[in-house]
């Protein structure tokens, strides 16, 4: 057994030393934190060149243009800046809002005439606001309010407008039913839904409240915890095809198999492996837990799965590790290997593709189930107990029991196409002869 | 003492018998040659003795050190594999002290330092492995096979590649090993070398076992059948001369093998009736030629037959 380290060390080695190991631990969070930065640079530069906007107004008496044209004028004076005194700048564009004449006869030669006039960039945009706004008929057209522009992806300025026009458009109908308009706001008033955990008693007896739950803690705590074992699977676990064609074609197996038997270099690659895995996820929760306490949300910090956490990590290393070094015994180049990865690859995958039912029912039969298929626990149970307020010890123990178990036959079967196929040149195994190698031995 | 031992031994694959009730034993501190064309099975037969093939079941056994089972003998063994490569990144001196370990050596630095002298490869200690042309990977790979001072070195092919200087220079590290007191088996296509080194040739050919034995016993088993002779006239027909049964033209020499049973000096007093003889030699034949009068065109022919 001593053999094992051995072999284990090297493997853990030659992963971490290679450039695609320094870039996903170092690189990738600097490139995260650098894309938020970046973002969050990005949202005040906005393009601030002025924005034309005629409105043509059918609505009785016109009176809605006026509307426009105040609400434009405070969001020059007011919204458009950022900052106070030397340090105050215009951040968004101002709005110019002018009056368009309209066409009674003819509405559709108005509109043409303006749309020309954005073609040729004199305008940004027009609106042309219906005659029956204010007490809407069947027609939808003469009832509403068109927007036009050119632009179809921005939509600050409809947004804009259709919140001015709609206070307004509101305001005005009231005042025609002769109702006030602070009464209809209570009588219509949405009533909160608190969103709360469950009240418990302290050791002093005390009752304690019941906290505000956050949703998005909720769900995003495990999410990422998923991910991460995910990442550190697909960092840790499928270089193992890799490592075992090198070791393939570039003849090192048969003076690797004088010294060790086969099982013992599979078995001591997959060790390094599940230190390799072991490695990432210990230097991401670490940043996680850092990154959680700084920003205020210690209590988030799912501590008590942690322990969990590593034990199906390791699992899943070996079971998918394993699957990766037959794949790699098996095959005699890369592009062989590809095509034989990817129904592995569907196993690891599925948990992507139920959680989001599994995390807003993690007690759920099905949520259940789900996650006691062997190839799937590592990662949904991790989901289920990170999700307040976990469930019974008794389903993880279960899940373990039964990884444990794939684990052995996986490693088993591997080792057996891994014997035979570790010295096999030249041409890759069917399917049908690595079925065989596993039933035969 | 016997180092190893097969015991009437038999490996197949599907259908196709690779070696074919094997048997020999190997004594200790001796040079073991194994012999023999492409594929008839020297290199299944040495991965059987390093338990990476086992034999099928029914068939002999192999006892390394009197022990049947890999890991009680395996850290005494050193193994280079005619399939033989090395990590491309890693450096000459890790790739040693990998090895080492695998082999439970823990402290192999002086080892390696002397190893490396030993075979030119000190400037390249701290070089990564693809920087190393093809020859002086090999010495790498040849002292990552006995830089544990095993008892038994087992090299299949390891000339193969290098340039004459390199040969011989692995050729007096391997008799140096012996006269330490290693085991030494080897396999070669190269018979000179195979002549000039083995105490004990083995020769395998279509999974069977064909020659077995000291140098000298072979070639008295082979023995006096083979005159080389040189007239002064040229056009003479050896091949009608009686007892003459085959006849190999070297130019200015011809080789006749004669049968068993027939006296040279028979053959001599043939030739002087049909011109003057200027040569007269009573050969014993090389290594060389016994292998190709076992495994050359004919005999193929023959076992295909």
């Amino acid at each position: 057994m001593r053999k094992l380290p051995v072999v284990a060390v090297r493997e853990f080695q030659a992963a971490v030393k290679t450039k695609a190991f320094i870039f996903t631990m170092v690189a990738m969070p600097v490139i995260w934190g650098g894309m938020i930065g970046f973002q969050v640079l990005m949202r005040d530069k906005v393009d601030i060149r002025e924005k034309r906007i005629a409105v043509l107004d059918y609505s009785p008496g016109g009176r809605l243009f006026e509307v426009i044209a105040q609400a434009a004028n405070e969001r020059n004076e007011r919204d458009i800046f950022k900052g106070e005194g030397a340090e105050r700048r215009q951040i968004k564009p101002r709005y110019l809002v002018e009056k368009a004449e309209g066409l009674p006869d003819d509405p559709l030669k108005a509109t043409l005439a303006l749309s020309d006039r954005v073609r040729e960039e004199k305008l940004f945009a027009f609106l042309v606001i219906g005659p029956d706004v204010l007490d809407p008929g069947t027609d939808a057209l003469r009832a509403g309010v068109q927007y036009h522009s050119n632009s179809p992806t921005y939509d600050d300025v409809l947004d804009w407008a259709a919140v001015k026009l709609n206070d307004r458009i509101r305001q005005l109908r009231l005042e025609a039913l002769r109702l006030d308009p602070d009464l209809v706001r209570r009588a219509t008033q949405r009533t909160p839904v608190a969103n709360l955990g469950l009240v418990s008693q302290d050791a002093a007896g005390n009752i304690v409240r019941a906290e505000e739950t956050n949703e998005l803690a909720n769900i995003f705590v495990p999410m990422g915890l998923m991910m991460l074992m995910f990442m550190a699977v697909m960092v840790g676990a499928t270089p193992l095809t890799q490592s075992v064609i090198e070791e393939k074609m570039n003849r090192i197996a048969e003076v690797l198999l004088g010294s060790v038997t086969p099982f013992q270099l599979m078995f001591g690659k997959l060790i390094g492996t599940v230190g390799v895995s072991l490695t990432i996820v210990t230097f991401y929760l670490i940043g996680g837990f850092v990154a959680i306490r700084y920003s205020g949300y210690g209590q988030l910090f799912p501590a008590q799965v942690i322990c969990w956490f590593v034990v199906f990590q390791s699992l899943a290393v070996l079971l998918y590790g394993s699957l990766f070094a037959a794949i790699g015994a098996a095959v005699s180049d890369m592009k062989e290997a590809q095509a034989i990865i990817t129904p592995v690859m569907l196993f690891l995958v599925f948990p992507m593709l139920v959680w989001i039912n599994v995390v807003k029912e993690p007690t759920s039969t099905l949520s259940l189930i789900l996650s006691l298929i062997p190839s799937a626990t590592p990662m949904l149970m991790v989901l289920r107990q990170s999700v307040p307020p976990g469930i019974p010890l008794w389903q993880p123990a279960l899940g373990v029991v039964l990884v444990l178990i794939t684990t052995v036959f996986c490693v088993f079967a591997a080792g057996r196409i891994f014997r035979v196929g570790i010295l096999m040149q030249g041409r890759g195994a069917k399917v049908g002869e690595m079925l065989r190698w596993v039933v035969r031995g | 003492m016997i180092v190893v031992d097969v015991n009437n031994v038999t490996k197949t694959f599907g259908r196709h018998v690779a070696v074919d009730g094997l048997s020999l034993q190997i004594p200790a501190e001796t040079i073991y040659g194994f012999i023999g064309p492409n594929g008839s099975g020297k290199t299944t037969t040495l991965r059987m003795i390093m338990r990476i093939y086992h034999p099928d079941k029914g068939s002999g056994h192999i006892q390394v050190f009197g022990e049947e089972s890999f890991a009680a003998a395996n850290d005494r063994i050193g193994y280079l594999p005619e399939e033989r490569g090395l990590y491309k990144k890693m450096k000459v001196r890790e790739i040693l002290r990998f090895y080492a370990e695998l082999k439970g050596r823990r402290d192999c630095k002086q080892a390696a330092t002397q190893w490396l002298e030993r075979l030119d490869l000190t400037a390249w200690a701290d070089k990564k492995v693809e920087t190393l042309s093809k020859g002086m990977a090999q010495r790498v790979q040849f002292i990552s096979a006995v830089i544990h001072d095993p008892e038994l070195v087992i090299l299949d092919e390891p000339f193969t590649g290098l340039d004459p200087v390199n040969a011989d220079l692995l050729r007096d590290v391997v008799l140096d090993l012996r006269r330490k007191g290693a085991t030494i088996i080897f396999s070669t296509h190269d018979m000179n070398m195979a002549e000039r080194m083995c105490d004990f040739v083995l020769m395998i050919f279509k999974g069977k076992k064909v020659l077995d034995g000291t140098l000298q016993s072979i070639r008295e088993t082979y023995g006096r059948d083979t005159v080389r002779v040189r007239l002064e006239s040229n056009g003479v027909d050896f091949a009608r001369i009686p007892g003459v049964e085959k006849v190999t033209d070297f130019g200015r020499l011809q080789e006749l093998r004669i049968g068993r049973q027939v006296d040279p000096q028979a053959v001599l007093s043939s030739l002087m009736e049909r011109g003057r003889v200027m040569h007269f030699e009573l050969a014993q034949p090389s290594l060389h030629d016994i292998f190709v009068r076992i495994a050359g065109p004919a005999a193929r022919e023959a076992s295909h037959a």
